[in-house]
């Protein structure tokens, strides 16, 4: 009879422990389809900022294309998350050195549209940003349960891998050195 | 915005004719008061000496019968007296000072935020028995919808003999403002009483497991996550609208005012509960409207109260949003 009672403990115990690290797991999935699908908000304005600034920035174009040219790849399917991750940045820091850009123009600083698209950027950058922030939040908790005891048994056993969170890279901290960006 | 020191100079220059003449009434109120008091002191005095006589003893029971109708008419008698004091200080002192700081608000010193709206925040989940409220404002700042008024809102509750009382869920100022955030989804912030509490494993463990809220959403802030729990149907959403910024002005805010602040993110409009636990904007018909401390207890919580809109950027309006 005791043994039935043990045995139960341990059934239970087992079950719960797995039930939890595959919450974990689907829930920074579940955050990271959130944060592909503002990835993608920020992706569909490009063409049209493009279309827009091109014919004023003579100097830039080279930016422009490979903006472009990033895009077309985010846009491919079957891209790993962490390729995603990694074109998200290059994008992110692409862009960003547009919008320094369009400063130097008082045409494009003063066209409804720019303006526009520039403030439709912001807002989607900060939300960009609150998808990172709940993505890393959801990935530090499954590593945490993957790697404390005792979920960790349960979750060698199921061969649960590491994830990675979204790095701020150096590059994107530092303020953008446009100068160095056009004229390489 | 007016800062406190220009409106505590308007209560004292452009207020003052009214306060004095306010202050003639109270005076005479308080003298009346005073010999009704000793009236009453009086007749019950005599009524409890006959009481005890009659049953030779004093029971503990009896008195409590006896103390807690007296303490009930005791108030009944205080509200009916200082009625109309209360009604001419709201009208020639608050109402005043609410538009010296915005001429478009409006002020209803008997009306408050409706029930539905208090139910709809999603901040307190309780079966309400009992809701009361007054001093209503409402208008806009900077563009930003804002109306607050006070809530004293109960729940009845029995105890082992059958009796029932009333315990309050809220008492302190509900405020509703519209927000400069497009969202769909809710957000619930209330003061961290499990981590304070238990500390952060066990507390923490308990706030994931809170099953009359949504998911718990933890934040990046390790200053924000020791005094606040937030709850959200949305993961992203409620960091979209918690930005760091954010995080740091609802802090700020807390600091200010010193109390238990509860927020809603939720119908793209912000709710705000400030746990004051008494009735505002009363006057005291025993201190002083000229002393210094009475004053600043108005125009610093007014103020506070209508310079959120500021203090927390929400008349920042988001291009999306214009």
């Amino acid at each position: 009879m005791t043994l039935f009672i043990i045995l139960g403990v341990i059934a239970l115990v087992i079950v719960l422990m797995y039930n939890s690290l595959i919450g974990k797991k689907n829930q920074v999935e579940n955050i990271f389809a959130g944060v592909d699908a503002v990835l993608k908000k920020r992706y569909d304005l490009i063409p049209n900022l493009i279309a827009s600034v091109s014919k004023y920035m003579e100097f830039e174009k080279s930016t422009l294309e490979k903006v472009t040219q990033l895009r077309s790849e985010a846009n491919k399917p079957n891209l790993s998350d962490n390729e995603k991750v990694k074109l998200d940045s290059q994008i992110s820091s692409a862009l960003g050195s547009i919008m320094v850009a369009v400063e130097n123009y008082p045409e494009l600083k003063s066209n409804e549209n720019v303006m526009n698209l520039q403030h439709n950027l912001t807002e989607i950058e900060s939300q960009i940003s609150a998808a990172r922030r709940a993505y890393n939040q959801a990935v530090t908790d499954y590593n945490n349960a993957r790697e404390m005891f005792p979920t960790n048994f349960m979750a060698s056993l199921m061969n649960l891998q590491r994830k990675d969170v979204f790095v701020i890279n150096e590059d994107e901290r530092k303020n953008v050195d446009v100068k160095g960006l056009f004229h390489t | 915005m007016k800062t406190i020191s220009q409106l505590t100079d308007f209560y004292y220059n452009t207020l003052y004719p009214q306060i004095l003449e306010l202050e003639k009434e109270r005076k005479a109120l308080k003298e009346r008061m005073i010999k009704f008091a000793i009236f009453i002191g009086a007749v019950a005095f005599i009524l409890f000496y006959f009481l005890t006589d009659k049953l030779h003893r004093i029971d503990s029971f009896v008195l409590v019968l006896f103390i807690i109708p007296l303490l009930g008419l005791a108030s009944f008698i205080y509200k009916f007296m200082t009625k109309d004091y209360a009604s001419s200080f709201k009208l020639q002192i608050i109402e005043p000072l609410i538009k010296e700081i915005d001429e478009n608000l409006r002020y209803n010193p008997t009306y408050k935020i409706d029930q539905q709206t208090f139910i709809n925040s999603e901040i307190f989940k309780e079966k309400i028995d009992r809701y009361n409220g007054n001093d209503y404002v409402t208008g806009s700042i900077d563009g930003v919808q804002i109306s607050f008024s006070d809530l004293h809102v109960e729940k009845e509750e029995k105890d082992s003999k059958g009796r029932s009382n009333y315990r309050t869920i809220f008492q302190g100022l509900f405020i509703v403002t519209s927000f400069n955030k497009y969202f769909s989804n809710s957000t619930i912030i209330l003061p961290d009483s499990a981590q304070s509490l238990f500390g952060s494993l066990i507390g923490g463990w308990l706030q994931s497991n809170n099953f009359s809220r949504s998911q718990l959403v933890k934040m990046d802030d390790p200053e924000f996550e020791k005094e606040f729990v937030v709850y959200g149907t949305d993961q992203i959403e409620a960091r979209y609208i918690l930005s760091h910024s954010m995080m740091q002005r609802i802090l700020e805010l807390k600091k200010k005012t010193a109390k238990p602040i509860y927020l809603s993110f939720k119908d793209e409009q912000m709710n705000l509960a400030v746990a004051y636990d008494k009735d505002l904007f009363e006057p005291s018909v025993f201190s002083s409207l000229l002393e210094y401390k009475v004053a600043m207890e108005y125009i610093k919580t007014l103020q506070l109260t209508l310079s959120l809109v500021t203090e927390l950027k929400l008349n920042e309006k988001l291009w999306s949003k214009r």
